[in-house]
C-alpha cells in the first residue's frame, strides 16, 4: 500500500438477521453477486451482494452447518455439516426446493471444513473424524480419505492451481499435502501447543496464513518453513474464527476475534489499523468481496446476525 | 507448477501402474496441452474426454453418423478443438467445450492418423496419413486434400505434381509413410519408405530439405519433442533414431530459404541433401539388440529429456524407457496385452499406455515420503557431513548476550498476489485463452434411500495388505457406470472407515504386498464379479505413496 494514500476505514453498512442459532461462516461468491452465510440452525441462506436481501434459504441438513465454499464459477455452494455430510447446493437454482443437487456422504463424524479446488472438479472435506477426504464434484465419489491428523482437523483450503492442500488441526500441527496422489508433502508446524485453528493459502499460492489459538496470526513462507509477519492484538483461544487477505484497496489480513470485533492489519507493516465493532458475540468468520471493498463477518450465538462493512468511496 | 516444495525430480520416470481407466474399448489417446484432460478414441466411434485430475469422464463426444473405430485424436493448441480420425474414411472436428461437431470430411482412404496444425488456435488445417497413399494436407472446412510428395523425382527440383482435387492423381501405391507437423506448423517433416525425412514447406507443397536416414529403412513413425528440438523416428529395421532439429523454431520456413539461396551451386537432389544436413543431425540411435524388437508408438517426454518406446510384440506390455544420452533406464512391464498406443504426460512424470484389451493404463512414479520434511526445521543431508565446532561452541555465555537467531526480516515486504511463471510452458503467444479443465457439474443425487447403500463394488480395505492402513483409497475409476446420464453412486465409505478406525496407527513402509502384485499382471475386473470380490484398494497412505491399484480376491 502506497504509504501516501491515507487508510480510509470501513463503517457498517448493514446487519442481516435471518439465522435463529449462532452463524458459522459467511462467504462472497467468487464473482462477487452472491453472499451466503451457514449457520448451527441447520441451514444455509444466499443474499445478493448488492442488495443484501434473501435470495434463499438451503434446508436439508439435520444438524447445524460448520462451513460453506463456492466453486469457482459462483455456481455451486458446499456445506458442511454436523450430520457428517456434506451437500452441494445450486446456488442459481430458480426454486429453492431444487437447490440440493447432491450429498456427499463418509465421513464418520462432524464435518468441519470444506473448499473446492480452484477448477472446481474437486472438493476438500475436514472432519472431527480426524480425516481428510478429497471429493470427485461430479460423481460425488470420494476419490481420498486422509489420516492426516490426530484430533479434529479445523480447515483445508486449495493452492491457486489445486496441486496442494494446506490442513490445519487441533492438534497442534499445520500440514502441506499433494492433492493428486493424497501424500504427505510437508508438516509447517509441529508443535503440541498451541491447537492451529486456521490455514489458508495466500491468493498466489505462495505463503500460508495460519491462525493459532493463543492470539496469533502467522504469515508462513511454507517452501523455506519460516514465518514473515505476525499480527496480533485480537483474541483467539477458544473458536475457529476464519481470517482472510483483503486485496481490493490496498493490502490487508482481516479477522474476526473473541472480543465481539472485526480486525483489520497492513500486510506488510503488521499494524492494525481498524477494529470494527458492533456484534454482540464471537466475531467468527470474515469474507471480503472480490472486487468492491466489502467486508462481511458472522457472530456467535449472543449476536446471530451478518454484518456489511463497506469503505466510503 | 506452483509448488516449490514438491519433489524436484519432476523430470523423472514412472514406475509402475497407478490406475487404469475404463470405459468401452480405447484405441488411441492424447493430452491436452496442460495435460489435465485426456481424450480417448474408441472402438465404437466415441471419443472420451476424461479429466486427468479426477480421474473420472468429463465430456462424451458422440457422433450417430460415426460408429467406426477411431484411429486416432488430436488436441488443438489451446484445447478447444479436436480432431479424430475414423476406420470409415471420416475426419470430424468438434469443440471441446459445446460437445457439437464442427465439420466432417471423408477421404478416400481410411486415415491412420490425422494431426491439427499446431501453429492455429483454431485450425483449419490438418494432415492426414491414410493407410496405403502419401500423406495429404486436409482442409477441413472445404473437404480439399493435397497429396504431399514423397519421393524426391531424379530429375526436375523437388516439386511434385499435385492434386488439388480429391481423387488420386495415379502416383503409384506407397507404403504407409509418416508424418508430422514441427512445433509451428509452418514445415511438415514426411518419413518415407526410402528411409529419407523430406521437410515440406506445406503451402507451396515444394520438398524443401531431404536427410537420409541411414540404414533406409522404410520409416514408420516420426515425432517431434514437445519443445520442437528434437526429432524422432521409428523406422523398419527396429531403429529408433533421435535427431535435434538445427533450425530456429518461429521462422523456420524464412532459414530454409536462406540456406537454399545459400547452396545455390549445388541442384536437385544434392542440393535437397545439403540444406538437410542444415537441418537436422543424428544424435542418438536406440534398439535392442538383444531382442530385436519392434518399436510401437515412439514418443519422448514433455520436457524431452526421455524417450519412451513400445513394444510391438503381441502379447506383451513393455514400455521402455531412455534418457536423450542413449541409455536405457526403465524397462516398464504390465500384464500380458499388447499395447497399441502410448503417450507421455506434458508435465509429469506420468505415461499413459493403451492395450489391445480397451483399457487404459496410467504409469507413475511410485511414491515414497519424505520423512525430514515433516519437521519443520530439519534439513536433510545427502551424506554424512563431518561437524566442526565452532571455537565458542562449548563456552558458557550469559544468557543476555545471545541473541535469538531470527534470519529473516520481518519487515521485508511479503507479495501475496503475484504469481510465479509455469517454466514447464514457454510459449509467449498465449493470445487465446487455454482451455484447461471442463466445467464439473455435480450430476443429480437420485432421491435419497433412507439407508445409506453399500455400493456394488466394496471399498473394504484388503485387510491382508502387510500392516495397518492408515488410509483408504476409492474405488479407482474403471467403473462402466462412470456415465454422465447413469445416477451418481452415493459413496458410503463409513463402514471402512470404522474398520480402519480400530487399527494402529503404526507407521509403515511401502507395502511389499504392493511391489508384488505389480509384478504380476494387473487382472482386469470382471464386469458381473465385482459383488464377490473385495477390492484391494492400495491404499494410499499418510506414510508412503504407493498408488497401485490392483484386485485381489480374497477369500
Amino acid at each position: 500500500m502506497a504509504s501516501g494514500t491515507p487508510y480510509k476505514p470501513y463503517r457498517h453498512l448493514k446487519t442481516l438477521t435471518a439465522h435463529t442459532r449462532a452463524v458459522s461462516c459467511v462467504k462472497f461468491s467468487n464473482d462477487g453477486t452472491l453472499l451466503a452465510s451457514a449457520s448451527l440452525d441447520k441451514t444455509v441462506i444466499v443474499w445478493s451482494s448488492q442488495t443484501l436481501s434473501l435470495v434463499h434459504r438451503l434446508v436439508g441438513h439435520s444438524d447445524g452447518v460448520s462451513d460453506l465454499a463456492w466453486s469457482s464459477d459462483s455456481h455451486y455452494i458446499c456445506s458442511a455439516s454436523d450430520d457428517r455430510t456434506l451437500r452441494i447446493w445450486d446456488a442459481r437454482a430458480a426454486a429453492t426446493e431444487s437447490a440440493h443437487v447432491k450429498t456427499l456422504r463418509g465421513h464418520s463424524d462432524f464435518v468441519f471444513c470444506v473448499n473446492f479446488s480452484p477448477q472446481s472438479n474437486l472438493i476438500v472435506s475436514g472432519s472431527f473424524d480426524e480425516t481428510i477426504r478429497i471429493w470427485e464434484v461430479k460423481t460425488g465419489r470420494c476419490l481420498h480419505a486422509i489420516r492426516a491428523h490426530t484430533m479434529p482437523v479445523t480447515s483445508v483450503h486449495f493452492n491457486r492451481d489445486g496441486s496442494l492442500i494446506v490442513s490445519a488441526s487441533h492438534d497442534g500441527t499445520c500440514k502441506i499435502w499433494d492433492s493428486s496422489t493424497a501424500t504427505l508433502l510437508k508438516t509447517l508446524i509441529d508443535d503440541k501447543v498451541p491447537a492451529v485453528s486456521f490455514a489458508k493459502f495466500s491468493p498466489n499460492g505462495k505463503f500460508i496464513l495460519v491462525a493459532t489459538l493463543n492470539d496469533t496470526l502467522k504469515l508462513w513462507n511454507y517452501s523455506t518453513g519460516k514465518f514473515l509477519k505476525i499480527y496480533a492484538g485480537h483474541v483467539n483461544r477458544v473458536y475457529c474464527i476464519t481470517s482472510t487477505f483483503s486485496v481490493t484497496n490496498g493490502k490487508y489480513i482481516v479477522s474476526g476475534s473473541e472480543d465481539r470485533c472485526v480486525y483489520l492489519w497492513d500486510l506488510q507493516q503488521k499494524t492494525m489499523v481498524q477494529k470494527l465493532e458492533g456484534h454482540s458475540d464471537t466475531v467468527i468468520s470474515v469474507t471480503c468481496h472480490p472486487t468492491e471493498n466489502k467486508i462481511a463477518s458472522a457472530g456467535l450465538d449472543g449476536d446471530r446476525t451478518v454484518r456489511i462493512w463497506a469503505q466510503d468511496s | 507448477m506452483n509448488a516449490p516444495i514438491i519433489d524436484p525430480l519432476q523430470g523423472d520416470f514412472p514406475e509402475v501402474i497407478e490406475e487404469y481407466l475404463e470405459h468401452g474399448v480405447m484405441k488411441c489417446i492424447a493430452f491436452n496441452r496442460r495435460g489435465t484432460l485426456l481424450a480417448a478414441g474408441c472402438s465404437d466411434g466415441n471419443c472420451i474426454i476424461w479429466d486427468f485430475e479426477t480421474r473420472g469422464i468429463a465430456k462424451e463426444l458422440r457422433d450417430k453418423d460415426c460408429i467406426a473405430a477411431i484411429t486416432s485424436v488430436c488436441w488443438s493448441k489451446y484445447g478447444h478443438r479436436i480432431l479424430v480420425s475414423a476406420a470409415d474414411k471420416s475426419l470430424t472436428l468438434w469443440d471441446v467445450v459445446s460437445g457439437e461437431r464442427l465439420t466432417r470430411t471423408t477421404l478416400q482412404q481410411t486415415p491412420l492418423q490425422a494431426r491439427l496444425n499446431p501453429g492455429s488456435s483454431t485450425p483449419s488445417l490438418c494432415l492426414a496419413c491414410p493407410l496405403s497413399s502419401a500423406p495429404m494436407i486436409v482442409d477441413l472446412n472445404t473437404g480439399s486434400t493435397t497429396m504431399l510428395p514423397v519421393s524426391i523425382p531424379d530429375t526436375g527440383n523437388g516439386t511434385v505434381p499435385q492434386s488439388r482435387n480429391k481423387f488420386s492423381d495415379g502416383t503409384p501405391p506407397f507404403t504407409p509413410t509418416a508424418a508430422c507437423f514441427n512445433k509451428y506448423g509452418d514445415l511438415i517433416y514426411v518419413g518415407n519408405s526410402k528411409g529419407e525425412i523430406l521437410i515440406i514447406d506445406h503451402r507451396t507443397v515444394q520438398v524443401q530439405a531431404m536427410v537420409p536416414v541411414s540404414g533406409s529403412a522404410v520409416v514408420k513413425n516420426i515425432v517431434f519433442s514437445r519443445n520442437g528440438q528434437y526429432l524422432l523416428t521409428n523406422s523398419n529395421d527396429r531403429t529408433i533414431r533421435i535427431y535435434e532439429n538445427l533450425l530456429p523454431f518461429k521462422d523456420g520456413l524464412v532459414a530454409l530459404d536462406d540456406l537454399d539461396k545459400t547452396l545455390n551451386e549445388l541442384d536437385g537432389v544434392e542440393k535437397l541433401k545439403a540444406v538437410g544436413s542444415k537441418c537436422l543431425t543424428l544424435f542418438r540411435e536406440f534398439q535392442d539388440s538383444i531382442t530385436k524388437m519392434h518399436w510401437k508408438a515412439p514418443c519422448f517426454s514433455g520436457d524431452g529429456e526421455w524417450v519412451i518406446g513400445g513394444s510391438a510384440s503381441k502379447g506383451e506390455h513393455k514400455i521402455y524407457i531412455w534418457d536423450r544420452a542413449g541409455h536405457l533406464v526403465k524397462i516398464l512391464e504390465g500384464p500380458k496385452e499388447a499395447l497399441i498406443d502410448l503417450a507421455w504426460h506434458p508435465v509429469h512424470p506420468i505415461v499413459v499406455s493403451v492395450s489391445l484389451t480397451g483399457f487404459v493404463y496410467i504409469w507413475a512414479k511410485d511414491y515414497t515420503e519424505n520423512w525430514s520434511a515433516f519437521a519443520p526445521d530439519f534439513k536433510e543431508l545427502e551424506e554424512n557431513e563431518e561437524y566442526v565446532e565452532r571455537e565458542d561452541e562449548f563456552d558458557l555465555v550469559p544468557e543476555t548476550e545471545k541473541v535469538k537467531e531470527s534470519d529473516v526480516n520481518e519487515d521485508d515486504e511479503v507479495d501475496i498476489l503475484t504469481l510465479e511463471k509455469n517454466s514447464a510452458f514457454s510459449d509467449s503467444d498465449m493470445s487465446q485463452e487455454e482451455l484447461c479443465f471442463l466445467p464439473a457439474i455435480p450430476s443429480p443425487d437420485v432421491p435419497e434411500r433412507q439407508d445409506k447403500c453399500v455400493e456394488s463394488s466394496s471399498k473394504l480395505v484388503d485387510s491382508n495388505q502387510s500392516g495397518s492402513p492408515l488410509s483408504e483409497e476409492a474405488e479407482p475409476n474403471g467403473h462402466t457406470t462412470n456415465h454422465a446420464s447413469s445416477p451418481p453412486e452415493v459413496v458410503d465409505n463409513s463402514a471402512a472407515e470404522d474398520a480402519g478406525g480400530s487399527r494402529m496407527k503404526r507407521k509403515r513402509k511401502p507395502s511389499e504386498k504392493g511391489l508384488e502384485l505389480q509384478a504380476e499382471k494387473v487382472r482386469k475386473p470382471k464386469s458381473s464379479g465385482r459383488l464377490s470380490k473385495v477390492k484391494n484398494k492400495s491404499v494410499v497412505d499418510q506414510d508412503n505413496g504407493n498408488g497401485f491399484h490392483g484386485d485381489d480376491v480374497s477369500d
